[in-house]
């Protein structure tokens, strides 16, 4: 069984310059408990994913078309508000990227995370406020019940992120989706929070999808990697073997240009260019303007995500 | 260190910044004072870069605009080249701005988006009147040139670059007046990751190209570790360690310093490893701790205590007996 | 709090001083008095006796500490252009037409402006939208005066329903009202349409979508009291700007309300009546901000509990 379970996956949004394609016939798969990390840079696509995922959208303007697009067996192309609003919550939840924004100013904290609860089940309002001082302890928040009184602009965005997650476990979800869960944060918090939520996700027993532009949070926090590029998955893999001998020449390239793995000042191996703009994608690979290896083939067709070795794919003529 | 024949590039000594909050309260206000910076002595050498690393709240952005007399220090002095520039009105300190130049993190609302990037480089140059228009306009573009953009993104504007291609042209702007001082606030932490290696190898070249001088502030600890020759930690407005970067990263003396070393991702996952970190109260308990030394007061109160070509924070006297193996260090203050 | 508005009301006991003072002064800055106008013949020892009667030969300073001294008794003196009756008496007589034409005005078109702005807001480039927006924009543009003619056209000449002018029976109002409450309908529906937008372009109306709220608790519990935040400061004031009616919709429909005296005062130099006009209007628009900011304060859990800053 898979719990998410996507096939070809493209999500468009009407622009001046037309038509354009912020992801470009996706496919990817999660299974129950497993953990999914998804890489990429700005504008690789990897935010509009999840979010299409959840139908969190709003179409109009995008527009979203998939052979198949399901989260725990419901196809969430024909779900319709009730269902999803009944889904998202419950069976997965979903955590973002800036605690500080992330919650309603004027209410407290404690009411935020219970009014989730009474959204999903039918308890008292006493009884989901002890439920959420209970999971705001789940979190390692060590003084509970002053974070359940407290104002978002009280606490810490630390501390915050800690309380969204705590909201995120409220209905024991299947499958947690963390966007950039850590960028907004001081690097210390950073790793207590993705610790937090590799200890969480472990107790849950959930599946994860991470989703980050930090090779470094891949490699502390998942099982295996998606690596994408311009609306389209480049690699595909087992973590450690993406990091041991990663096959793409993107994913190459990207390892090899972040700073700080050698002792010493010196020069970065860098990746030319920037990224492609969406609007107007290049043709072919959406890597090869950049791409150290290309060839004229690359620049003509768009490889297709292919196998290579067990539990592993990659879109480049290079590595079929 | 042997003895600098010339003053170095850029001095702070004793600088601290308090600033007042004003609390709520409508007519009558109260205020209370938060010291963002206290008493940092810190020493730019020329050619070389020194980063300045700390997170949120810990001083580092506060302390670089002081340097650039951006922002007025409450205490304490600036010395550019060995010449004190701390109590300079505008006009005597104009000289002395043009030699010191700034890149943010933000470029996008540092560039004006009304003018052409020839403009918004050459500006600098207008402003100080050095050359003709056109003068003004050719050294713009071999500017631009020299930072990694073809000349005829002079005539673009900053919406139509990449953010990168952004921090470039902010690079340019910073560098047209040959400053001996730059100080770059996280200038590559709002770029992707393929771009960054980009900026920061542009900015190691344009150091050792122009002899520059880089005071590099960061929260992110790798960059700093590819790019500096020197490091100083931040930590609650004060510098609590300062040695050179690989002492820093292979043999960190502070905890507040090993803490921060702890938090950095480690690109293997086959090294994954439950972490632990400090409360403030256990970094301050943590604080090494020395036995008296002759020439300095022993006190309950952290102090800077230089130990060859670094310094940390330490409590001195009473204790014997270091943590974290600290060598006997050397009876001088910096 | 208490210490909070014990500070505003010093301020606006200090900004009504200042506003009489400078009100005061320019009146007497500019060039000629009373009796000074061509419809109005008289003799320089008239002239001057007439000064001395309403004291205006004494020193600024005594001229103001004598107004201020009976401002303060609640006495703002004797219209020049209606020697009969007090200002106070005028203004009784004046204002209550005024009052109604512009509360009820508000009160029809506010509620409908923010319903507007409201379906515009959660129906965003929808024709619902457009047609709102659309709406709003025509309200804010076509004079005041086209809007009332083209009332009159429909339902006093063409259907005859109603009376085209005058301030009698209640059946007599209702035009006036309609036109005027297009006024605030209008700006209301824009202000309500933009502030509701900027609540749900936030991150957290995602986490509330998120998180599995029905869309109408996302609205109703979440994005409209985030809106009214940003409401409730420009809703009060605009409110009571409104109190002292139109003197355009007025004079279309020849309403005996304030409006023709604000424009006659200061043409006829008429001094009690300018001042009496400008000092009440100040003093109810500080009330009304004041009143506005204790509403944010008390919706506003940021200045309700204060810190966090930094």
């Amino acid at each position: 069984m898979r719990l998410v379970d996507i096939k070809d996956l493209t999500v468009s949004f009407p622009q001046t310059e037309g038509l354009v394609q912020a992801v470009r016939g996706l496919t990817l798969h999660v299974a129950p408990g497993e953990s999914l990390g998804i890489v990429g840079e700005s504008g690789s696509g990897k935010s509009v994913t999840c979010m299409a995922v959840l139908r969190l959208l709003r179409e109009p303007p995008a527009r979203i078309a998939a052979e198949r697009l399901e989260l725990a067996g419901v196809d969430m192309r024909k779900a319709d508000r009730r269902q999803l609003a009944s889904m998202r919550g419950s069976v997965a939840a979903m955590i973002f990227q800036d605690p500080m924004t992330a919650f309603d100013p004027v209410f407290t904290i404690g009411h935020q995370i219970a009014e989730t609860i009474r959204a999903h089940r039918a308890v008292s309002k006493s009884e989901a406020m002890a439920e959420a001082e209970d999971l705001l302890a789940r979190v390692r928040i060590k003084a509970p019940k002053a974070v359940l009184q407290s104002y978002p602009h009280q606490l810490s965005g630390g501390m915050l992120q800690r309380a969204m997650i705590a909201m995120a476990l409220s209905s024991r979800p299947q499958i947690l989706f963390a966007d950039e869960p850590t960028t907004a944060l001081d690097v210390t918090i950073q790793a207590q929070i993705l610790q937090l939520i590799k200890e969480i996700q472990a107790e849950y027993g959930m599946g994860l999808i991470m989703v980050t532009h930090d090779l470094g949070v891949v490699a502390e926090t998942v099982d295996r990697v998606v690596v994408m590029y311009g609306g389209r998955v480049m690699e595909e893999g087992p973590v450690q073997e993406i990091f041991d001998a990663a096959a793409h020449p993107y994913t190459q390239a990207l390892l090899g240009s972040i700073p700080g793995r050698v002792a010493g000042r010196q020069r970065l191996t860098e990746i030319k260019g920037a990224s492609p703009n969406p609007a107007h994608p290049p043709s072919g690979c959406p890597f090869h303007p950049r791409c150290p290896v290309a060839e004229p083939r690359c620049a003509a067709e768009v490889p297709a995500l292919a196998p290579f070795a067990p539990a592993r794919a990659a879109a480049c003529w290079r590595v079929a | 260190m042997t003895a600098p024949l010339l003053a170095p590039a850029l001095e702070l000594r004793g600088i601290g910044r308090t600033f007042r909050l004003r609390e709520k309260g409508g007519l009558f206000a109260r205020y209370t004072d938060h010291v963002a910076v206290r008493d940092v002595d810190l020493v730019l050498p020329r050619n070389a870069i020194l980063g300045l690393v700390g997170e949120s709240g810990s001083g580092k952005t506060t302390t670089g605009m002081m340097a650039l007399r951006l922002l007025e220090p409450t205490t304490g002095r600036i010395l550019v080249d060995g010449q004190d520039i701390t109590a300079l009105d505008p006009a005597a300190l104009k000289p002395f701005r043009r030699r010191m130049q700034v890149v943010f993190q933000d470029s996008y609302s540092a560039i004006d988006p009304m003018m052409t990037l020839a403009q918004v480089v050459a500006e600098p140059l207008h402003i100080h009147g050095q050359g003709s228009r056109a003068g003004q306009t050719e050294a713009a573009l071999a500017m631009l040139e020299r930072v990694g953009l073809d000349r005829r993104y002079g005539s673009r504007y900053a919406h139509e670059l990449s953010g990168g291609q952004r921090q470039r042209v902010a690079i340019a702007r910073a560098l047209i007046l040959r400053p001996q001082v730059l100080v770059a606030d996280e200038p590559t932490s709002a770029l992707d990751v393929s771009v960054k290696a980009q900026i920061i190898n542009l900015l190691m070249d344009l150091q050792a190209e122009m002899g520059l001088s880089i005071l590099f502030i960061s929260h992110d600890l790798s960059v700093v570790r590819s790019l500096t020759d020197r490091v100083a930690v931040m930590w609650n407005g004060r510098v609590v360690e300062e040695a050179p970067t690989e002492a820093i990263f292979t043999d960190a003396r502070h905890p507040y310093t090993r803490s921060l070393l702890e938090a950095i991702p480690v690109l293997n996952p086959r090294l994954r490893r439950a972490r632990s970190f400090p409360t403030r109260a256990e970094i301050e308990a943590q604080t090494p701790r020395l036995p008296a030394i002759p020439g300095l007061a022993a006190g309950a109160t952290p102090q800077l205590v230089a130990e060859g070509d670094r310094r940390y924070e330490a409590i001195v006297g009473g204790v014997v007996g270091g943590i974290g193996g600290a060598a006997t260090p050397e009876a001088t203050i910096p | 709090m208490i210490r909070y508005i014990l500070g505003r009301l010093a301020s606006i006991a200090l900004t009504f001083f200042v506003v009489s003072v400078i009100v005061f002064l320019m009146m007497h800055a500019v060039p000629g008095g009373p009796f000074d106008g061509n419809d109005m013949p008289v003799s320089a020892e008239v002239k001057a006796k007439l000064n001395a009667n309403l004291g205006l030969d004494k020193p600024l300073y005594v001229q103001y500490l004598n107004y201020m001294g009976g401002v303060l008794r609640l006495d703002f003196g004797v219209p020049f252009q209606s020697p009969g009756e007090t200002v106070l008496q005028l203004l009784g007589r004046a204002w209550p037409p005024s009052l109604i034409l512009g509360g009820a005005g508000v009160l029809i078109g506010a509620p409908l402006g923010i319903l507007l702005g409201m379906a515009a807001a959660l129906n965003r480039n929808s024709w619902i939208d457009y047609l709102a927006s659309a709406f709003a924009t025509l309200g804010l543009t076509i004079p005041v005066f086209v809007t009332s003619m083209m009332l009159i056209l429909v339902f006093a000449v063409w259907l005859n329903w109603l009376p085209a002018s005058g301030w009698g029976k209640p059946h007599s109002w209702v035009l006036p009202i309609l036109a005027y409450a297009t006024i605030p309908m209008a700006t209301y529906a824009r202000y309500t349409r933009s502030a509701m937008l900027d609540v749900l372009n936030k991150p957290f109306v995602t986490v509330l979508r998120a998180k599995g709220l029905p869309e109408r608790r996302i609205i109703f519990q979440h994005v409209l009291r985030n809106a009214s935040l940003a409401m409730v400061t420009v809703f009060l004031p605009m409110f009571i700007g409104t109190a002292t009616g139109s003197i355009f919709v007025e004079a279309m429909f020849r309403v005996p309300g304030l409006g023709a005296y604000f424009v006659s005062s200061i043409e006829q130099r008429d001094y009690p009546l300018e001042m009496a006009l400008i000092l009440i209007v100040t003093l109810m628009f500080c009330f009304a901000y004041l009143i506005s900011d204790i509403a944010y304060a008390l919706l506003n859990p940021r200045i309700r509990f204060g810190g966090g800053e930094k």
